[in-house]
């Protein structure tokens, strides 16, 4: 009850509705993958997954024995750069705990990485089809949507879809982390 | 209560220097599926009103805040401990939004040195967040004075523009302009890359004598890869292959010459300020994969 007295006063000193009506933005899920155009407007929903917002992605990782997955891109340090040439590739934080798989989120991929995510898949999930496994990147960024469903797609039955990623956690102030990419 | 209202409020706060403060974010238009949550509301409730009675200081979401800090960091590892001052020895002019992040026009302006003053030699160009920052090094052909250089470059998110210009004396000197701008080292080539290794190499000289200045532009033609753009087909990194080494030289006597990476544009283009004496314009460009291009121009102009 003190909470809701707590809303709502809030919810007066912004003048907020009680229930938010929005213009629906959002685009439908298209039949296949996102195949460009990443940072964009997301879906609502993600067929045969649970799309979670921040407090239910909080308390998926405060109950543990769910795998969280960051997707998000990370162009490797050119190989062919001259030799003493200055490159910064600033530490990548994400939701503590959550294993980092750059570039899986891509609508189509290379045969190489393809089965860098079927490995991580396969090793985070004990092989088990069963286990949980949340998806996230960024807030309207396709790449996590595609990960998912890629995932549905090779058969792991509980997939979540944290659509608003690390800019939702981190604006919660939840437990950051910074992490490297898994090999 | 509103499940929509409890994500609203928590994403659009965040821990800031007097606890909870006012945060510039998107509003979260998605709805949750379920309501349970064990967050303390009650806490992150009465903190949220104590920020309200607060004042609220003006705050810029992430990466918008123009910020000295990366260039702290990076500044040693292109300078060493060497002092920089802010004399205005060159200046530097930039769109403070850029349209097209893999194209921002950047122009660079170093005035005759007033009575005695050092002449400008060099004049370095630095984007902080990019991940090669270290942008182009122009050194000017001798004889100091007046020159104007504008070019095209790479902008990966909002970020400081740096130039540090070196004058004969030794001393450097910076200005900066801050460019919102994102994605521009990962932005996909303008060309297809059988264009380009068709056009690969091919330039351009022009004279634009109609302005009143005596001004002209080099362009040659390369994909300047950054190693960071995705092949659309192949779903891989395109490797780095860029221009690393560009002269222009009139007669025998050096105009500038450039020392770049991958944070200038595909299709490197230069305009710039000369006196013209009739003689013919070379250019001379050598890429990382040891590819060497060299023209020659009648002073006019040709391709």
């Amino acid at each position: 009850m003190r909470r809701r007295a707590c809303l709502a006063l809030l919810a007066a000193a912004f003048a907020l509705p009680a229930v938010e009506v929005w213009a629906d933005e959002a685009p439908a899920e298209p039949g296949g993958y996102r195949l460009d155009n990443y940072k964009a407007p997301t879906p609502r929903t993600l067929r045969g997954a649970t799309v979670v917002g921040t407090p239910r992605a909080y308390d998926l990782w405060q109950a543990k024995g769910i795998v969280f997955i960051d997707v998000l891109p990370h162009p490797p340090k050119p190989a062919d750069l001259p030799a003493g040439t200055l490159w910064r590739d600033p530490p990548h934080e994400t939701i503590g705990g959550a294993a980092w798989l750059p570039n899986v989120g891509q609508g189509a991929l290379a045969a190489t990485t393809e089965d860098y995510f079927k490995r991580n898949l396969a090793d985070l999930t004990g092989g088990d089809r069963d286990k949980p496994l949340l998806f996230f990147c960024r807030r309207d960024c396709w790449m996590s949507w595609n990960a998912g469903k890629r995932a549905l797609g090779y058969g792991y039955r509980h997939i979540y879809w944290y659509s608003d990623g690390v800019d939702g956690w981190k604006a919660g102030a939840l437990p950051m982390e910074t992490v490297q990419p898994r090999p | 209560m509103s499940s929509t209202l409890r994500s609203r409020i928590l994403e659009r706060f965040s821990e800031g220097p007097m606890g909870l403060s006012f945060k510039k974010t998107r509003q979260n238009k998605k709805s949750e599926k379920n309501c349970d949550s064990r967050i303390s509301q009650s806490a992150l409730c009465a903190s949220v009103l104590a920020s309200m009675l607060a004042v609220a200081a003006p705050a810029y979401a992430d990466g918008d805040t123009p910020s000295d800090a990366t260039w702290t960091a990076i500044k040693p590892a292109i300078f060493g401990d060497k002092a920089i001052d802010d004399a205005a020895a060159a200046t530097l002019d930039a769109p403070a939004r850029a349209e097209d992040a893999a194209l921002v026009p950047i122009d660079i302006h170093i005035a005759r040195p007033a009575g005695g003053a050092p002449a400008v030699k060099a004049v370095t160009l630095v984007v902080d967040e990019n991940p090669s920052p270290q942008v182009a090094t122009f050194t000017l052909g001798e004889g100091g004075g007046k020159f104007d250089l504008s070019t095209r470059i790479r902008v990966n998110s909002y970020s400081y523009v740096r130039l540090i210009a070196e004058t004969s004396d030794g001393k450097l000197h910076m200005t900066k302009a801050f460019v919102k701008a994102a994605g521009g080292c990962s932005a996909p080539a303008v060309k297809d890359p059988a264009e380009a290794k068709a056009d690969l190499g091919k330039m351009r000289f022009r004279v634009f004598a109609d302005t009143g200045r005596n001004e002209a532009q080099v362009q040659i033609h390369h994909p300047n890869y950054s190693g960071l753009q995705m092949d659309q087909v192949t779903r891989l990194y395109t490797p780095a292959w860029f221009i690393q080494t560009l002269t222009v030289s009139q007669g025998a006597k050096v105009l500038f010459s450039m020392n770049g990476g991958i944070s200038v544009s595909e299709d490197p283009t230069f305009r710039f300020t000369y006196a013209p004496n009739g003689e013919a314009v070379t250019v001379v460009a050598k890429d990382t994969q040891g590819n060497v291009f060299k023209q020659s121009f009648p002073a006019d102009g040709g391709s």
